[in-house]
């Protein structure tokens, strides 16, 4: 089995995938590779697909037409666990099973590495650990979830994929019901965990934090890829006007020097 | 918590207050199966039971063992456990405490099904086929009425309460409808009664469990991971949508064959579980627990039936109603407050 395409990809990507729910499409022949490596980060407006598009990357959701490729095979073509060593998901809404403590949690991420009667592995105990180090919630192992803050919780959740131990990490909108700082925290971890090798998707709403955060830029409008690329490449103000409708000067953050986008008074 | 390990290939971790809970429900259930075997006018001495039971009974023993408690103890013990799982199963797919097959129609199609093949192909169905008959035609009106199968809770609780109505009133008509004789019996099997159960019904039971029960076992692990909803349990590779296909199937079929030994017999199987997750206070379908809960609830139950002195001879079901119908309106009204209705 061929390795992936190219060197540059992580060996995950879709070729003329269109997915529709019942009526009109909400993504449309859409190509494109996950680079290896990065931190890519896909934006554009409510509805256009960024969410569905990501779910069907992680053997979620199954396109209409297209392919969604894992080095080279029909990503449909493997087993549900197999597939689940290689990508992992954090989708928008995960549910806490009531009692669960923390470590119990993160221990679910493991069922990918187990069999119908080895329901344990020997890895289990160290990604469990390691999970729980990178996402400081070590002194809070035995927290039951649902008591935990909404930070707490998310990061919880993150850590489960990370005990899932993959070479692809996906998160949809990971940001959302946080507060600022938690926010910021959150895509701290991801900058952090990218650093560290791990090729990371996210979809972000927050066209700042996408661009300070994202090493690569997906731009999504009505189902299609507009354009992508670095950010400081890909964020121009007449992108902006054109997918969001919305005209803005984009100035230099003064922090990071990453694009910013400062809107228009409409008065 | 605990690997367990069986060689190389098997390695399960279980939980250790799980474990406890079982190990006492277990005892109880036990204790309870002496008390049926030996209390009362006909019971056999406790000191007496292990000479009856091993070394071969004679006599007033042999009769009370053989014919009239014995086969009654193993169909409840194997029913309870029926029930218990069914619920359990039902309880976890639908991710709600209602969602349980008697609250959402299985209980009363079933005795539909069974009551049109007394009355409609005497001789031709077999009731307890005619039970499994009701129980899924009942389930497959509820899928497809709600318009999102089983996801929905709210949609499934209304629609098990439109197809209970239904066939309760079809089983209402057959009663009438057929002669007054017939109709006694058939009223008592409606209400869930496990006084004159014979070794017939103990084997079909005793079969529907043990063949269900290690399949239930085999989706266990996915079950555990539908809970966690169905988009990240997909990306798990736990595939929700067969493992809850699945798990409403075995459900379903567990339940239609309580109901075709011992009638409709209400409750257990929204209570076991629930009862089982107060035990262990963990996260978990609790499957094994909540199948020991049920047997110790419905033998509980019918100890009560035996030794009560109440008139009339009550059937089972008839206690299991009254204590189950508090415990609903308690989970209603917790249910409401927590706003999860």
């Amino acid at each position: 089995m061929a390795e992936g395409n190219t060197v540059s990809t992580s060996g995950l990507g879709v070729r003329d995938v269109t997915i529709s729910y019942g009526g009109d499409p909400v993504v449309r022949d859409v190509s494109l590779d996950i680079p290896d490596g990065e931190l890519s980060v896909i934006i554009g407006p409510n509805g256009c697909g960024k969410s569905t598009l990501l779910k069907s990357l992680a053997r979620v959701r199954k396109p209409d037409r297209g392919q969604v490729l894992l080095h080279g095979r029909d990503l449909w073509s493997y087993r549900g666990r197999q597939a689940a060593r290689h990508v992992a998901l954090l989708p928008q809404n995960p549910v806490a099973p009531d009692g669960i403590t923390v470590r119990d949690l993160v221990r679910r991420g493991r069922y990918p590495h187990h069999t119908l009667l080895r329901q344990w592995s020997p890895g289990d105990d160290a990604a469990i650990e390691f999970a729980l180090e990178r996402t400081a919630l070590h002194d809070l192992a035995h927290v039951r979830a649902t008591e935990l803050s909404g930070g707490q919780r998310q990061r919880a959740w993150v850590a489960m994929v990370l005990a899932q131990q993959t070479d692809l990490l996906l998160l949809d909108e990971p940001t959302t019901f946080l507060d600022i700082a938690h926010q910021y925290e959150l895509l701290e971890l991801c900058r952090e965990l990218h650093g560290e090798g791990r090729t990371i998707v996210a979809v972000l709403h927050d066209l700042n934090q996408a661009a300070r955060f994202a090493s690569h830029l997906v731009v999504m409008r009505e189902g299609r890829v507009v354009t992508q690329g670095p950010p400081a490449e890909v964020l121009t103000s007449e992108l902006v006007a054109d997918v969001y409708g919305l005209p803005c000067d984009i100035v230099p953050d003064p922090r990071t020097a990453s694009p910013m986008v400062v809107p228009h008074d409409r008065r | 918590m605990t690997v367990v390990r069986i060689g190389r290939v098997i390695a399960v971790p279980v939980g250790r207050a799980g474990a406890v809970a079982a190990a006492a429900v277990v005892a109880l259930v036990a204790v309870a199966a002496v008390a049926t075997l030996s209390l009362g006018r006909l019971g056999i001495p406790v000191a007496d039971l292990p000479q009856a039971l091993f070394g071969g009974a004679e006599g007033k023993a042999a009769f009370v063992l053989g014919r009239l408690r014995g086969p009654r103890l193993v169909v409840g013990i194997g029913t309870g456990a029926a029930l218990g799982l069914s619920g359990a199963l039902f309880q976890t797919v639908t991710r709600n405490p209602l969602g349980s097959p008697d609250v959402i129609g299985v209980s009363a199609g079933a005795g539909a099904g069974a009551a049109s093949a007394a009355l409609f192909l005497p001789g031709l169905l077999p009731v307890p086929l005619g039970a499994l008959a009701g129980a899924v035609l009942a389930m497959a009106v509820v899928y497809v009425s709600t318009g999102t199968g089983f996801q929905n809770p709210g949609r499934l609780i209304v629609a098990g309460i439109g197809v209970s109505a239904i066939s309760v009133a079809l089983t209402q008509y057959v009663v009438y409808a057929v002669e007054r004789d017939k109709a006694t019996v058939l009223m008592a099997y409606l209400n869930g009664s496990l006084s004159a159960r014979s070794w017939d019904h103990a084997v079909t039971i005793w079969l529907v469990v043990l063949v269900c029960a290690p399949l239930v076992a085999l989706l266990a692990r996915r079950l555990d991971m539908t809970e966690l909803g169905d988009e990240l349990a997909a990306g798990l590779g736990a595939e929700p949508g067969p493992t809850r296909t699945a798990a409403v199937t075995l459900s379903v079929v567990l339940s239609a064959a309580a109901v075709a030994v011992a009638g409709p017999i209400a409750f257990i199987a929204l209570t076991a579980p629930q009862i089982a997750r107060r035990l262990t206070g963990g996260p978990g379908p609790h499957l094994l627990l909540s199948a020991l809960v049920g047997t110790l609830l419905l033998v509980l139950a019918d100890l009560a039936a035996q030794q009560l002195p109440l008139p009339g001879n009550l059937p089972v079901g008839v206690y299991t109603m009254a204590v189950g119908g508090l415990y609903l309106g308690y989970l209603l009204t917790r249910e409401w407050r927590k706003g999860t209705l």
